[in-house]
């Protein structure tokens, strides 16, 4: 059932290579860094209008108030402005930082978030590459993540930092084994980790209803597994209730302390590509990845990736943060056998039937 | 009179007669204040009168200890009075050696002594003997003088070398013979420390295993400023900046009461209940701003819930601005009365206010939904940061953090003041003793709070015209007799705020103490922190609901 569906994929650099009339290593190597030039500064510039501006709105609407709409149309140009205002700040090195760690950690974070997006399919034809480990590929560079918070943690010198470094890893660790386990009941339902499979497999109608069919989206078929992966997503990537390696009114700002700046914003900035990027995640596993009707499938895709980040918002203004203690007694003793369990049933299942 | 009195059978009520009869020997003299009668003891026989007095005539509240020095001596007043029954007094006055000023520490009998004597060496500089702590609290350590001794030099410079300063950076502080923990300094300058409040910590991994708190970033001696100023006019506008949180008509309630009760005015009947009316929107205010800090601790984020609350604490401060003319620093309060009559047209004012009372409801509704009823709210705040009834007392602790506790006290209801013993409303406790118990007994206050405010309105509504008398006829300047000296407290937003003063003929008091209920409400977050969570100690803090301005004065 694999071989079909497989060879329909044409990716993004071979689009781009046909078109330049490039062949050869040539057109792959010229092909693959314009593709990814494209796919980055889409996904940054997501980042952007996320960041300085649509999470102030978001976060306004929930709490009763108004937010940026001082400059431009509905303050969008406080986009600008903050980029300004941030890149424009004095760069401070705490004395005794440990230099090559803590100038790399805030390159790492946002660098591993999108190399994940090279593997996701986003419809409208653009998806970069589709190894046959697509699926284990994305969980292995949005994993690198908890290294750069701890390298961060680490080597800013600073006790709050130290602590939020420890925490993420902590936290990292205790929702890694859920979170790629309960991908995993995907890949049984699947039947491979190839992205474009994985994708490819949910196009079929689960149930037709007055005409309407229904999609077997993963998240239909086994909406158990979608919330299990849901929470262990939010705890990877760090949004409350799981918000505890930077636990604003308890460790200051974690691990990020100590950063000002332009090494700030790109901390920053990888936060919200990982937001993204679990979100993308989500949609591509669970969500149908960029189908949808009418819209092209690239709408869809960011029209499912925004609303993981609105629901992120949501949780944010609403929930209250767990203690440490608490978030890894749910991951290790709820979350990772409620995974497992999971697992199980849906092999158990699928082997049966099938 | 509808609110019960406590029950205080088995706590009989003495006279000072059994009184003196008990302390025996101890007793040298004899003083009358105006609050309750004075012992005069030996300064090495504290301890031996303190315990006397609470384990045999039930004065279990060591409300405040006040320290002064006169001509031709020191003195320590401890202020004791009875959680059962407040209108129960006695001062026990030591005087101590001009020269070498020297008294026991009541720190044995009574744990709030530690922070309170602390501040009396500070301040005054009696040297307080088998004190466990003996050390400034609210001026650095390298500080010269005692700023409310008589031959305190104002003049003097204060310029003290960087490195002469204890400076918690310089060296790496670990907790003694013991390299397994951490020491991390919460504050100056942090998310969660609501003001300028250093807390030393010591970790061992996530759990605090050691905390004190460092305080008096925020203080400028409001005592002595209160000491210059003429009783009449100049005192009435300090009391504002001490809770400066919108809770400041409680605030000047405690000077007005205590001014009042040495000069003998009588507030007329009117007055009082505007008063009572502006004080517990005061309070309202108040909670409100609790509630919404308190979420923000738990939450971490400014969330739903801290802008809901600043959104009903908006309400309030838009009916008091109506009211007095101000948002913050109201000064509406005068000796006799207040300043002046409710806003024209007077009905306008009411419909605002019933206005608001109507919407109360639904709003404590949503917090509830959002906050009391939120599981992981719940997981966070209950059985954390437990502050057992019996410490509560020990460390003098009132207001919501004792009603938190089962300790039923509540100086509206146990010292009446005010227009409060007419009125219909309950006395709000909570025995969880944990964060929960007291952000529940605030929310539940809030809704007495309503409670009063909708009678007041309903009392000024139908007086009648010719007989609002806003003010009492008060002399221009007032000079109570040379050594009056009185106690009074009252009931603010955080708990027992009370103010102590001596006359001395002038129309400045001589002494004027305050006793801050945040002052001694903090003093109880090492209890309830030690070996708890880092979260937990920071939620303990925000269930504590301090102000700086008013634990630094």
């Amino acid at each position: 059932m694999v071989g079909p569906l497989q060879s329909e994929v044409v990716l993004l650099p071979e689009r781009i290579a046909d078109l330049l009339g490039l062949g050869g290593v040539a057109g792959e190597v010229v092909g693959a860094l314009i593709g990814a030039f494209i796919v980055g500064n889409v996904m940054l510039a997501m980042t952007g209008v996320a960041g300085p501006w649509a999470k102030r709105k978001i976060t306004a609407a929930f709490t009763d108030r108004i937010a940026v709409d001082r400059i431009g149309p509905f303050g969008l140009l406080i986009i600008v402005a903050d980029s300004v205002r941030l890149l424009s700040k004095e760069l401070i090195i705490p004395e005794g930082a440990d230099r090559p760690s803590y100038d790399l950690a805030p390159i790492i974070l946002p660098a591993s978030a999108l190399l994940g997006f090279a593997v996701i399919p986003m419809g409208s034809g653009i998806h970069l590459a589709d190894p046959e480990a697509g699926l284990a590929l994305v969980f292995a560079f949005a994993s690198i993540a908890s290294i750069s918070l701890v390298m961060g943690g680490y080597a800013s010198n600073n006790k709050y930092s130290l602590m939020g470094g420890l925490r993420a890893v902590a936290q990292n660790i205790a929702y890694e084994i859920p979170l790629i386990v309960t991908a995993m009941s995907v890949v049984v339902f699947a039947g491979s980790l190839q992205m474009s499979t994985i994708v490819a497999e949910q196009t079929s109608t689960l149930i037709s209803l007055g005409g309407i069919s229904i999609p077997a989206w993963y998240a239909f078929v086994n909406p158990f597994a979608f919330v299990l992966f849901l929470v262990a997503n939010m705890a990877e990537i760090g949004r409350n209730p799981f918000d505890i390696p930077e636990a604003p009114t308890e460790i200051v700002a974690g691990y990020q302390t100590e950063y000002s700046s332009v090494y700030f914003v790109l901390f920053y900035l990888g936060e919200f590509l990982h937001v993204f990027l679990g979100g993308a995640i989500m949609a591509t596993i669970f969500l149908g990845g960029p189908a949808g009707p009418v819209l092209p499938g690239f709408v869809w895709f960011v029209i499912k990736i925004w609303a993981f980040f609105l629901f992120t918002q949501w949780c944010r203004s609403a929930i209250p943060r767990v203690r440490i203690d608490q978030l890894i007694e749910i991951g290790w003793k709820g979350m990772l056998v409620l995974s497992f369990a999971n697992l199980v049933l849906t092999a158990i299942i699928v082997g049966v039937i099938a | 009179m509808s609110v019960e009195l406590p029950d205080t059978t088995g706590v009989a009520e003495q006279s000072p007669e059994e009184l003196a009869e008990l302390l025996g020997d101890l007793v040298i003299g004899r003083e009358e204040h105006l609050n309750a009668p004075g012992f005069v003891i030996k300064p090495d026989t504290v301890v031996e009168t303190l315990r006397r007095l609470r384990d045999d005539a039930g004065f279990d509240h060591l409300s405040c200890v006040t320290a002064q020095e006169y001509e031709d001596r020191f003195e320590s007043i401890y202020h004791l009075t009875k959680f059962d029954d407040r209108t129960q007094e006695v001062s026990i006055v030591v005087p101590a050696d001009k020269e070498n000023p020297v008294s026991q520490s009541a720190n044995e009998v009574f744990r709030t002594a530690d922070w309170h004597e602390r501040e009396a060496y500070d301040l005054v500089g009696i040297n307080y003997d088998e004190h466990p702590d003996h050390r400034r609290i609210l001026l650095p350590e390298t500080w010269q003088g005692h700023p409310l001794g008589k031959d305190y030099d104002q003049d003097q410079p204060q310029v003290v070398p960087l490195r002469e300063h204890a400076n918690p950076l310089l060296e790496d502080q670990k907790a003694e013979g013991d390299s397994e923990t951490m020491f991390l300094n919460i504050g100056p300058h942090h998310p969660a420390t609501h003001g300028v409040l250093h807390i030393k910590t010591v970790l061992d991994g996530e759990q605090v295993v050691d905390l004190e708190p460092d305080i008096g970033y925020l203080h400028r001696c409001e005592e002595q400023m209160c000491q210059n100023s003429t009783y009449r006019y100049q005192i009435m506008p300090y009391p504002d900046r001490w809770d400066y949180i919108s809770a400041g008509l409680l605030n000047e309630w405690a000077y007005a009461r205590v001014a009042e009760d040495m000069a003998d005015i009588e507030v007329p009947e009117y007055a009082q209940i505007i008063r009572t009316m502006g004080a517990e929107l005061c309070r309202m205010a108040a909670h409100f701003l609790a509630l919404g800090t308190f979420a923000l601790d738990i939450y971490g984020d400014f969330t739903a819930l801290f802008m809901y609350s600043i959104r009903d604490r908006e309400k309030v401060q838009n009916i008091l601005e109506d009211l007095t003319g101000q948002r913050l620093m109201f000064n509406y309060f005068r000796l006799g009365g207040v300043v002046w009559d409710l806003p024209e047209p007077r009905e306008e004012f009411f419909e605002n206010t019933r206005d608001f009372l109507d919407e109360l409801p639904t709003a404590l509704e949503e917090y509830h939904d959002m906050m009391t009823s939120n599981e992981i709210l719940q997981m966070r705040t209950v059985g954390t940061g437990v502050l057992p009834p019996e410490v509560a007392k020990s460390y003098g602790a009132t207001g919501p953090v004792a009603r938190g506790s089962g300790v039923d006290y509540d100086l509206r209801r146990d010292d009446p003041y005010g227009y409060y013993e007419n009125l219909d409303w309950d006395v709000v406790t909570e025995d969880g003793c944990d964060n929960y118990s007291r952000l529940l007994v605030r929310m539940r206050e809030v809704e007495q709070s309503a409670r009063i405010v909708e009678q007041c309105i309903d009392l000024l509504e139908d007086w009648p015209e010719d007989e609002r008398n806003i003010q009492a006829n008060v002399p221009r300047t007032i000079k109570p007799d040379d050594d009056t000296e009185i106690y009074r407290a009252v009931e603010g937003a955080k708990g027992e705020l009370g103010i102590y003063m001596r006359a001395d003929g002038t129309e400045k008091p001589a002494r004027f103490k305050i006793r801050s209920p945040c002052f001694s409400n903090l003093q109880t977050l090492p209890e309830m922190s030690n070996g708890e969570y880092v979260p937990d100690a920071i939620a303990s803090l925000g269930s504590l609901d301090i102000v700086l301005g008013e634990v630094d004065r």
